[in-house]
């Protein structure tokens, strides 16, 4: 009895990454066993990976064996072809059904992957990421560019020969399978690139006085994109500016008025309100404080730091960060003042 | 076939069933005296053999065979063609194909009958032997070729294509 659809058949012990974490998964894959730059890619790269694509995502079996594939793209070299079949060669050294064998449209035009399409002109460099570096002195960055890549559509015909009809529906399962949603995709050196099924056509020689078996055609195009290493870009970024400034030797321009001096001498008035007999004043420079007049008090003590210093002082010496503190007896209640002139040291 | 037998008279002024019967025996001389061309019939008990209940194709090792017979005919082996196969720039040879002829009284003397989908084995070379599937049985042999001078039928032009070890490479 089959399992209900929402029984689990297999569990993932590490969890799959999403949005941020999965997207940076992906640059760590693309740039794994490699510089921080992605892997180039030409047409052989995506050759190479449609076949991998091929012979791996596409296996089938029959008789419980797997149905061999070609694992070269035909070209006009016949004896490169000959070469690869020998495990499925018959003794004419004919290549004997069953087995799978793609052939690439030689052609490759501009792609139509949406993605890539006609964004950043004339090869112009984007940035692609910033790298740290250190040469014993100075720390700074390296900046990566690189060229938008280009879209091209690669059109592969993978051939299934075949001597029976249960083979053909067994590798069509897995190619529809594969296919539900129209595209699948293959990893080519750490790239996604999409794969399109087209179309899939008959060309079985059914001849009555030949020898028969089916040939079915299975039409994908590949929406890859063409990136060359030559043309990624490595510089240094900036660490360090130099301004020059040219200045010239006739100056007419107008002068600066004088301001005047800041005074070594200024008033430091210290007003006891009515009912206040202290104040306390943080002194944030070093002067001397000379008392020149004092009104409505009879005596006053001075400290600072806590520290007493004396009563009725006619010049005390303050520090940077001295607080100094008046105690003051008044003659009579009411307002008092105590006026001195601070003279900086 | 008619129970019922009717004596043929065409060209009786000059010609009889005794001159027919020995016109075929010398052929018959010639051919499996002196041409002596040899080949092995393996026929595909059609009872026995397991099928594919819906496409009617043979199961891997499925298919059962009656006793091989050695018969005698008159052989010949087609050129080779050079193609690809189908739009797949897969470049093979493809052997030609076997083309029997043999007496029709021969076949009723050793008791057996050449069907569609039989196998035809045919050495090449002491060490070599290339495997047939009979495409054509022949049995309509009610052409003036295959009768003599338009008296009687008294041979089957048999054609085989080769197939690949995997399909039949002998029993």
């Amino acid at each position: 009895m089959a399992l209900p659809k929402k029984i689990k058949k297999t569990l993932n012990l590490v969890p799959k990454k999403t949005g941020y974490e999965r997207r940076v998964e992906l640059l760590e894959d693309i740039q794994r066993d490699g510089t921080y730059l992605p892997k180039g890619i030409g047409h052989a790269d995506l050759d190479r990976g449609m076949l991998d694509f091929v012979k791996n995502d596409l296996k089938t079996f029959m008789d419980g064996k797997v149905i061999p594939t070609v694992d070269i793209i035909i070209t006009t070299q016949n004896w490169s072809q000959f070469t690869e079949t020998w495990n499925f060669q018959d003794l004419d050294k004919n290549v004997k059904p069953p087995f799978v064998s793609t052939v690439r449209q030689p052609e490759v035009p501009y792609g139509t992957n949406p993605s890539l399409q006609y964004t950043i002109p004339n090869r112009k460099q984007f940035y692609y990421a910033k790298v740290p570096t250190w040469d014993g002195q100075r720390k700074g960055v390296d900046v990566y560019k690189i060229p938008q890549p280009i879209p091209v559509d690669i059109t592969y015909n993978v051939k299934l020969f075949v001597n029976r009809m249960r083979s053909l529906n067994e590798f069509n399962k897995n190619v529809l399978q594969n296919f539900a949603s129209r595209q699948a995709y293959t990893t080519i050196k750490g790239h996604y690139i999409p794969i399109i099924l087209n179309n899939i056509s008959d060309e079985s020689v059914l001849d009555i006085d030949r020898r028969k078996y089916y040939i079915q055609n299975y039409e994908f195009t590949m929406l890859g994109f063409l990136m060359d290493e030559d043309e990624f870009e490595v510089s240094p970024g900036i660490s360090r500016t130099l301004t020059m400034i040219e200045v010239p030797q006739l100056n007419k321009a107008r002068k600066v008025n004088p301001q005047p001096e800041n005074p070594n001498e200024f008033p430091v008035n210290l007003l006891f309100v009515s009912g206040n007999t202290s104040l306390s004043e943080r002194f944030t420079y070093t002067a001397d404080l000379i008392l020149t007049e004092t009104s409505n008090i009879d005596s006053f003590s001075v400290y600072i730091n806590d520290n007493y210093v004396g009563d009725d002082l006619t010049k005390i010496q303050v520090n940077t960060n001295d607080l100094v503190k008046f105690e003051v007896v008044k003659n009579s209640v009411g307002e008092s003042k105590i006026e001195t002139t601070a003279k900086l040291l | 076939m008619s129970q019922r037998k009717v004596p043929i008279t065409r060209l009786n002024k000059f010609f009889a069933d005794e001159d027919f019967d020995l016109d075929i025996s010398i052929g018959q001389e010639w051919l499996h005296g002196d041409m002596n061309f040899t080949f092995v019939l393996y026929r595909v008990d059609r009872q026995r053999t397991k099928k594919d209940d819906v496409y009617g194709e043979v199961v891997s090792e499925g298919v059962q065979y009656h006793a091989p017979v050695e018969l005698k005919g008159y052989v010949q082996i087609e050129a080779p063609t050079n193609a690809f196969m189908g739009s797949s720039r897969i470049g093979q040879v493809e052997p030609g194909n076997l083309k029997v002829g043999i007496y029709q009284s021969y076949l009723e003397e050793m008791g057996v009958d050449i069907e569609f989908g039989d196998y035809i084995g045919y050495y090449e070379k002491e060490d070599r032997v290339r495997y047939y599937s009979v495409v054509d049985d022949g049995r309509i042999t009610s052409d003036n070729r295959h009768t003599y001078g338009g008296y009687k039928p008294y041979y089957r032009s048999i054609t085989a294509s080769p197939v690949t070890n995997d399909e039949f490479n002998g029993i």
